[in-house]
């Protein structure tokens, strides 16, 4: 009898203990990428059926809430740079000379025509405020699924965070959508020492529903709290600065 | 026999006969002339739709034409400039290459559909030069700088209040996935303020190119045959010849105009019908009153043996000889006035705009058809309408008809 009403008591206490333990994680996940601030020179890798193009990038990033990207290769797309500030995003276009705000109803629009939507370069940070959390664990991983919070507004059902144990790091995240179809997967691939931190150097999109599309993310080069890096890199003035 | 006796008869009469004649001629004449403007008018509204851009044969890669994808693009473009010159029906042809971007100016922005043309083969094709009310058509060379030249629409010219030489911003979808951006400057407006078309913007076809990523490839050939009405039977023979495109008439290509235009024609027959219907009961008129006019002569003949058929045969050849008399007199009418409007047709002081083709020309068109449906149906109708008293006339008895008057 005492045994079971322990058993009750604890209950509650084991379920809160997994939120909080998959928020810890999924923090960490988040820390990997990013530190205070970083640097980063990637390479973007667009493969349709129609067509595949590769873009050199180079970008920095403050904290949560601040990042600048700017395409260097093409040539033709050269100087074209992302700001993100919170919720707030904004391209410019050198060539034209423009700054154009990304407006809300654009955020699920693709981001440079790549699989990645606006709305990934913002959102990702969001997970552990906006989300419920449920951790299953087992031998090699863990399994973070999310479930939108109510008052969410999400363009995901359900988000399932596949977690290795050992070293901790990210393997794959899956989105479905309300109904429960999963629509598309980013697989962390490749993990490489950048600086002192091992992580996963290479990143795939697969959108499940438009057969033939992927798009292939690498990291070149990774520097944490790099000089030069501060508040005002990412302001309006900064966007519009010629490559 | 019978003939001699008709000639007779006909020319026994000669008031009678001639206000017959004539009122069939007339009715011939009206008939003609109105067949000839309605296909004329069609024709040459065909003619200014086609010519104005769609051209009357266009070729493009798989679905495009229904499904437009900036990648459904034709890149063998040798195989069908090759095939288009070896035929010798075909006229001209020019490629061409779209895409919808967004437009900025200083303050406005606004849609526009992208036109990439080929500066020397697009005029051979359309009246894209012809249309062009300020500026210029493209210069040859260009300017040095990386601006580039293009022809915007009157319409959105007006909306994005953008003068000659002005500059605005395009920013589009390049064929590789990639943002296309560029400036641009405005060398030329074309068409007017009422014209419907408010967002076409033209630009050679290597900058679209270039603009948009999308190599050497274009989206559309259009071309000009030398005989319009065979559109459909080019445009199946090449077909057969460039089996990796889809070739397609304008019927095709324009398919909700070509419809509505074939149902608009069908409810012209019904105002023919009516053309028709008074012609036919003049003619009815004057041979039924001749016929009856002659009872006492009928009664006559039948009383010294002539039979009732013969009488039905008498007064059967009598319309048809005078009827073909009169269309022959008809058509030496009908032929000059004809002749007038498909050379020279009628200007109106007033461009009439239907359906964003303005024409001003009220032409007639000169065909087989248009000469000898009429002269048909007339004929048929003249020979009909006689019947009726013919009928009547056999049934007299030679008593009765003596008796009438």
């Amino acid at each position: 009898m005492r045994k079971i009403l322990l058993l009750l008591l604890c209950f509650p206490l084991v379920v809160n203990g997994s939120e909080n333990q998959a928020k810890v994680i999924i923090n960490e996940m988040e820390e990997l990428y990013r530190g205070t601030s970083s640097e980063v020179s990637m390479t973007m890798q667009v493969e349709t059926p129609q067509y595949s193009r590769s873009l050199g990038m180079f970008g920095q990033t403050l904290g949560k809430e601040r990042a600048i990207f700017r395409i260097i290769s093409p040539k033709k797309d050269k100087g074209i740079t992302t700001l993100r500030r919170g919720k707030e995003m904004w391209n410019f276009f050198p060539k034209i000379n423009k700054v154009i705000k990304v407006p809300p109803s654009m955020m699920i629009g693709s981001w440079m025509g790549s699989d990645f939507t606006n709305d990934d370069l913002v959102q990702e940070t969001k997970l552990v405020e906006e989300y419920n959390l449920e951790l299953i664990t087992d031998s090699e991983t863990f399994l973070i699924i999310l479930t939108p919070k109510e008052d969410t507004v999400s363009l995901w059902g359900q988000i399932d965070y596949l977690i290795q144990k050992d070293p901790l790091l990210p393997l794959k995240q899956s989105f479905f959508d309300d109904y429960g179809t999963k629509v598309r997967e980013l697989v962390y691939k490749d993990p490489k020492v950048f600086g002192e931190k091992l992580l996963p150097s290479a990143m795939e999109m697969i959108p499940l529903n438009k057969p033939g599309h992927i798009t292939k993310l690498f990291y070149n080069q990774l520097k944490f709290d790099p000089e030069g890096v501060s508040e005002k890199s990412f302001s309006l003035r900064e966007l519009k600065k010629r490559i | 026999m019978f003939i001699n006796i008709a000639f007779r008869n006909i020319f026994r009469q000669k008031r009678r006969s001639i206000l017959t004649g004539l009122s069939i001629s007339a009715g011939y004449v009206l008939f003609t002339l109105t067949l000839s403007l309605i296909e004329g008018s069609y024709s040459n509204m065909i003619k200014l739709f086609t010519e104005s851009h769609i051209g009357h044969i266009q070729i493009h890669s798989d679905d495009y034409l229904t499904r437009p994808k900036i990648y459904k693009s034709i890149n063998d473009k040798s195989k069908i400039e090759q095939t288009l010159s070896a035929d010798k029906r075909v006229i001209s042809f020019t490629p061409r290459a779209y895409s919808p971007a967004l437009s900025f100016s200083d303050e406005k922005t606004g849609p526009v559909q992208l036109i990439g043309i080929d500066p020397e083969k697009e005029p051979t094709v359309s009246r894209l030069r012809e249309k062009i009310t300020e500026g210029n058509f493209f210069n040859n060379s260009q300017d040095a700088g990386d601006k580039v030249h293009a022809l915007i629409s009157k319409g959105l010219a007006i909306k994005l209040d953008l003068e000659i030489n002005d500059e605005f911003v395009l920013i589009g979808q390049g064929a590789d996935g990639s943002i296309a951006n560029d400036i641009f400057i405005v060398s030329g407006t074309v068409g007017s303020k009422s014209s419907p078309d408010k967002t076409s913007v033209y630009v050679p076809l290597t900058t679209m190119q270039a603009f948009l990523s999308l190599d050497n490839n274009v989206h559309e050939y259009a071309l000009l045959i030398g005989d319009i009405s065979q559109a459909q039977i080019v445009s199946q023979n090449l077909q057969s010849e460039l089996s990796d495109f889809v070739v397609s008439p304008w019927q095709v290509v324009e398919e909700v105009f070509f419809k509505s235009m074939e149902a608009d024609k069908q409810g012209n027959w019904v105002f023919l019908a009516l053309v028709m219907i008074i012609v036919c009961i003049g003619v009815l008129n004057t041979i039924f009153m001749s016929v009856l006019e002659r009872t006492r002569e009928f009664g006559v003949m039948r009383a010294i043996g002539f039979r009732a058929v013969g009488l039905v045969t008498l007064i059967f050849t009598e319309t048809i000889l005078l009827t073909l008399l009169s269309l022959f007199l008809g058509i030496l009418v009908a032929l000059p006035l004809v002749l007038w409007f498909s050379e020279v047709g009628y200007m109106f002081p007033e461009p009439m705009d239907m359906g964003g083709i303005e024409f001003q020309h009220l032409k007639g068109e000169l065909s087989l058809k248009v000469l000898f449906v009429p002269m048909g149906i007339v004929f048929l109708f003249a020979t009909l309408t006689s019947a009726l008293p013919a009928i009547r006339a056999s049934r007299l008895t030679p008593v009765d008809a003596l008796g009438r008057f």
